[in-house]
């Protein structure tokens, strides 16, 4: 198996400026807070809400790919959230889940507890049964990288599951400060509003 | 509910200029649900609960949607930890539109959701408006709905059972 870190680190090698990531808490959002620091990265996103809110910004915004970077834990929060993503069907969406198989062990020098994943679930037979017929199980980075590409240049909906180890062993020096939530949504939505022309921020107040 | 009702609250979510809606259908508001469902102005996306609705109408505002979420009373109390996040984390505007059972002259059981409805709002700082009159539905809805992007954050509007039914 592999790291979350190695994976993520291959992310950032090959992800394109322009595609909107989305990171789940914990060291989803921490990683790839130093490995990419870019506009396009919504951080933060707590427990259930990180593919929910992958789907909605590709609703929104069809014509521009949308890459959640969910976990385990945070995925089956909200698990009913994969049938929706199969119905609803957005082409521009992919969804990777970092499947550590355990709670907190992005934390802790020793596994927390299991997840559903780390008992008898599997997510890409989840995401089958939902409907959602590119999916797949990785576990090693040419096999993520083969993925993650084919996921960017097809359209999806695609649901990735990568297996990683149960432990962050590894992880990036922190250089970097991650953006707060609100810091964050002012950098992201300002970001997509310069790229996309839509109207986000602003309260419709300044008339008088 | 007569279609007319639930008319009223369509037309009110168009004249505030929503056209992102989520939720799970509620047997009290059906018809708003199939209307919303159904009308090319407004997107309605059917969700497997209330928090996961959250979520999806939080993700369409950072793509420049005017998102309103639908929620019954019950599932109100499913969505409060993903509100009360957006509410005081990250201060993004939603409105929330909710068919309040459970109110005084509701003749039903719900009377539980008296008890929870307006408190659990109060508790996540999420401002809100009670509507009694059927007249009074499309303006309310349209005004806390400016009020929601105004002060980024959800607003509530709680329609009872006189102004429904």
């Amino acid at each position: 198996m592999v790291t979350r870190f190695t994976l993520l680190k291959e992310l950032s090698a090959i992800v394109p400026d322009d595609v909107l990531v989305l990171t789940s808490i914990g060291n989803n959002s921490g990683f790839w807070g130093q490995l990419k620091d870019r506009e396009a990265n919504l951080f933060h996103l707590t427990m259930g809400m990180c593919s929910p809110t992958a789907l909605g910004l590709s609703l929104a915004l069809p014509n521009r790919k949308v890459l959640a970077l969910d976990s385990d834990g945070n995925l089956t929060l909200n698990l009913g959230v994969v049938g929706t993503i199969a119905n609803e069907a957005p082409k521009n969406l992919t969804i990777v889940v970092m499947d550590n198989g355990n709670y907190l062990g992005s934390h802790k020098k020793e596994p927390g507890m299991p997840t559903a994943t780390g008992g008898k679930m599997n997510l890409e037979a989840v995401a089958k049964g939902c409907g959602i017929e590119s999916a797949c199980t990785i576990e090693d980075v040419a096999a993520f990288r083969e993925n993650i590409q084919r996921a960017l240049a097809n359209p999806g909906p695609h649901f990735i599951r990568a297996r990683v180890e149960a432990l962050d062993i590894d992880g990036p020096p922190k250089t970097k400060r991650v953006p707060d939530p609100r810091e964050n949504k002012y950098q992201f939505a300002g970001y997509i509003q310069r790229t996309e022309g839509v109207e986000i921020l602003g309260s419709g107040l300044g008339g008088g | 509910m007569k279609p007319a009702k639930a008319q009223l609250v369509v037309n009110g979510l168009k004249e505030a200029g929503v056209n992102f809606t989520a939720g799970v259908p509620d047997a009290q508001f059906i018809e708003v649900y199939k209307m919303l469902a159904e009308d090319c102005d407004i997107r309605y996306v059917g969700t497997a609960n209330e928090a996961e609705a959250v979520g999806v109408g939080f993700g369409a505002w950072f793509g420049g949607k005017k998102p309103a979420l639908i929620l019954a009373t019950s599932g109100l109390l499913v969505a409060t930890y993903h509100l009360a996040r957006i509410n005081l984390l990250h201060e993004v505007p939603v409105l929330v539109v909710i068919p309040y059972r459970g109110d005084i002259g509701d003749p039903r059981w719900l009377g539980l959701y008296k008890k929870t409805t307006e408190p659990g709002l109060n508790a996540m700082d999420i401002p809100y408006r009670l509507v009694s009159r059927s007249a009074d539905i499309v303006r309310t809805i349209k005004e806390c709905n400016e009020s929601a992007r105004a002060w980024l954050k959800p607003v509530a509007v709680l329609l009872n059972e006189e102004a429904l039914w």
